[in-house]
């Protein structure tokens, strides 16, 4: 008997790279690969959000699309804010004022200032406040992050991080970053089970930067961003736990840093399917080239990672997918050799009894 | 990155992609691209604080151990691919062998049906031939009862006119002459010239005994009774003769040779002086079988 397919989904954390996940999503649809659950961590938790709540894939696919193009397209904010702080406030998240003024604000300049654009803290303090948060980005975000369509659609599933407090989840982070052990790991929400009040804190906290964005509570406790767990084997960025615990039997799974050292070998029975980037995604270098990535400080870059993740996507599944079909082939010739074997006897037994007449 | 065709949405893979792929197929494949990742990260880290800070974190050593168990599925899946496609292969091979089996099988059989065919063949051509040889004796045989049959009409006919009465305008020799002649040119006759044997000397005694029996009958005597010669040529006379019958009688036996054809000449011309070899007296079966064997040479009487 053939074993049900169900489809998982992992869109892992990456922050403005996670339009990478746009183009991965393009080429599973026009591969017509199914999608029975999803699981995100930061902005994949986002993305998945968006997409498990859009009536279907390809609606979910077009949402995303959207909202990433409308982030790319110059506007005023987008001139001076990085592009997924200013999707953070669109959803909802709101900066948190003394970190602005603090090291994690410095660092954010220095990050900006290498990207050669300038970042004046001053204005991290009007976003928080909702001032300088980019309207029509906040009105696709309320738009496409409908909860009643989440609760008709696709399983979700989202990492979170227990924060104790930013210091110290940041403090474990780093220990674990220079392999002096590891980061609690991250714990999973389906999204869909939890009361209605708490789903969008759930998605928030997901994405909450530490110490930039105050972590947010949910049944009782506090969580931020779900990629800090488990850092060293990237556990909570790359959530696909309740995928196998849902019972999904094959789990495609997004990564949105060049050799992510999140193992597929730590889950001996999953089929999995990664999709990794092939060149490089890194589109700033240096120091504070991945902070500049992770915050979008240049927005222009994300229809790029967009047309990478839909070649990275096509080439992975049809890398896969040709061996398979290869595979297919050689049993439907065996099956078709076996079925024109089977009628051999007849035919023999026919022609040696008229061979027999003959005599 | 190795170049791989595009893939569409009318690919065959997109028809595949819906069934569940087996796992040890997407992690040999799929770890080419994993490996391909950590490779491409391990080659760019090659300056001296990465390859320090990659050393002390234990990062180098992990995507190491990561790109060997890419690298050992890969071998493991090869593996086992590989036997599954050499157990494939010799299932094939077997096939092969068994189709050839069957094949010479029924080359075997195929030459026991040529073998067969020709066999036949050979009795069929063999049958065409009996039966041709058979048809044509059959025909042989149906043309010479044809022809028996048509001589038998022949003297029939012929004995029958002279029984009617038809000659009664001839000389009792002149009956007998004409009615010789009469079938000599008819299928008694064609019989006579082609045919040989008893047959055709039982036909020529039939026909003497019909004439010697014809002249017994018109004479009102037995065969063997003697007669002056002129009774046997005197024309009759009287009504219902016909006038030119002499004539008729001169015409058929002219250029017939006295010496050699005397009972001919001597019926059919009128001569005041006989041919030398002709009897004076004769009876009617004397001039039967004297006429019998000048009218037709292979009639010899005894």
């Amino acid at each position: 008997m053939l074993e049900e397919m169900k489809v998982g989904l992992v869109l892992s954390g990456g922050g403005a790279k996670g339009a990478y996940q746009v183009g991965v999503l393009k080429a599973l649809l026009e591969l017509g690969a199914r999608v029975d659950m999803v699981a995100g961590a930061s902005i994949g938790a986002l993305n998945g959000a968006v997409l498990a709540s859009a009536p279907s894939l390809e609606i979910g696919v077009e949402r995303l699309e959207n909202l990433w193009m409308t982030m790319a397209a110059d506007s005023p904010i987008s001139m001076k804010m990085p592009g997924y702080l200013t999707l953070l406030c669109a959803t909802g998240l709101q900066i948190n004022g003394s970190a602005a003024f603090g090291m994690l604000g410095k660092v954010a300049q220095l990050a900006a200032r290498r990207a050669g654009i300038p970042l004046h803290l001053e204005l991290l303090k009007q976003l928080s406040s909702g001032v300088l948060c980019d309207k029509p980005l906040k009105l696709l975000m309320d738009e496409y992050l409908d909860f009643a369509g989440l609760a008709r659609g696709l399983p979700l599933y989202v990492s979170v991080f227990e924060s104790t407090d930013g210091f110290s989840d940041l403090t474990s982070v780093l220990s674990a970053e220079l392999g002096l052990g590891n980061s609690p790991s991250s714990k999973f929400f389906h999204v869909q089970s939890l009361p209605v009040a708490e789903q969008k804190e759930a998605l928030l906290a997901s994405a909450a930067i530490p110490l930039m964005f105050a972590s947010r509570e949910i049944e009782g406790s506090m969580y931020s961003d779900g990629g800090q767990g488990g850092w060293s084997n990237v556990q909570g960025n790359t959530p696909i736990t309740p995928l196998l615990e849902a019972g999904c039997n094959l789990v495609m799974v997004t990564h949105l840093t060049d050799g992510s050292l999140w193992s597929r070998h730590d889950f001996p029975d999953a089929k999995i399917l990664e999709i990794r980037p092939q060149s490089s995604i890194a589109r700033n270098t240096g120091f504070f080239g991945g902070a500049a990535d992770l915050l979008g400080f240049d927005s222009t870059k994300i229809p790029s990672w967009i047309d990478q993740g839909y070649q990275d996507a096509q080439h992975a599944v049809g890398r896969v997918m040709k061996p398979l079909a290869a595979r297919a082939a050689l049993r439907t010739s065996e099956a078709a050799l076996q079925k024109s074997e089977s009628q051999n006897a007849f035919a023999d037994l026919s022609l040696k009894a008229a061979i027999s007449r003959l005599h | 990155m190795s170049a791989l065709e595009p893939v569409t949405a009318d690919s065959e893979i997109c028809q595949i992609i819906t069934c569940l792929p087996e796992k040890f197929v997407v992690d040999f494949a799929n770890g080419i691209d994993v490996a391909r990742d950590h490779l491409r990260v391990q080659k760019g880290r090659d300056g001296f604080y990465a390859r320090c800070y990659d050393g002390f974190t234990g990062q180098g050593a992990k995507r190491q151990a990561e790109i060997n168990a890419c690298v050992l599925d890969g071998v493991e899946a090869s593996l086992d691919w590989l036997i599954e496609l050499t157990e494939s292969l010799a299932n094939s091979n077997l096939a092969i062998a068994r189709v050839n089996d069957r094949v010479n099988n029924l080359k075997l059989d195929v030459a026991r049906i040529a073998d067969y065919s020709v066999s036949t063949r050979r009795t069929l051509e063999a049958l065409a031939g009996r039966l041709d040889a058979r048809c044509g004796v059959l025909g042989q045989e149906i043309r010479r009862i044809d022809f028996v049959q048509r001589v038998q009409l022949n003297l029939d006919q012929v004995f029958n006119k002279w029984r009617a009465g038809r000659y009664s305008s001839f000389s009792l020799g002149g009956r007998c002459y004409v009615a010789l002649e009469e079938l000599r040119w008819g299928a008694f006759g064609d019989y006579c010239r082609t045919q040989s044997g008893k047959q055709r000397q039982t036909f020529l005694e039939d026909m003497v005994n019909r004439a010697t029996a014809q002249l017994v009958e018109d004479t009102g005597n037995s065969a063997s009774a003697r007669m002056d010669t002129r009774h046997w040529l005197s024309a009759p006379v009287g009504r219902g003769v016909l006038a030119d019958a002499a004539d008729a009688l001169a015409y058929m036996g002219k250029g017939f040779d006295g010496d050699d054809k005397p009972f001919i000449c001597a019926v059919t011309q009128v001569s005041s002086k006989w041919p030398r070899d002709l009897p004076r007296i004769s009876s009617a079966e004397r001039v039967t079988k004297a006429m019998a064997s000048e009218v037709f040479e292979s009639y010899a009487y005894a």
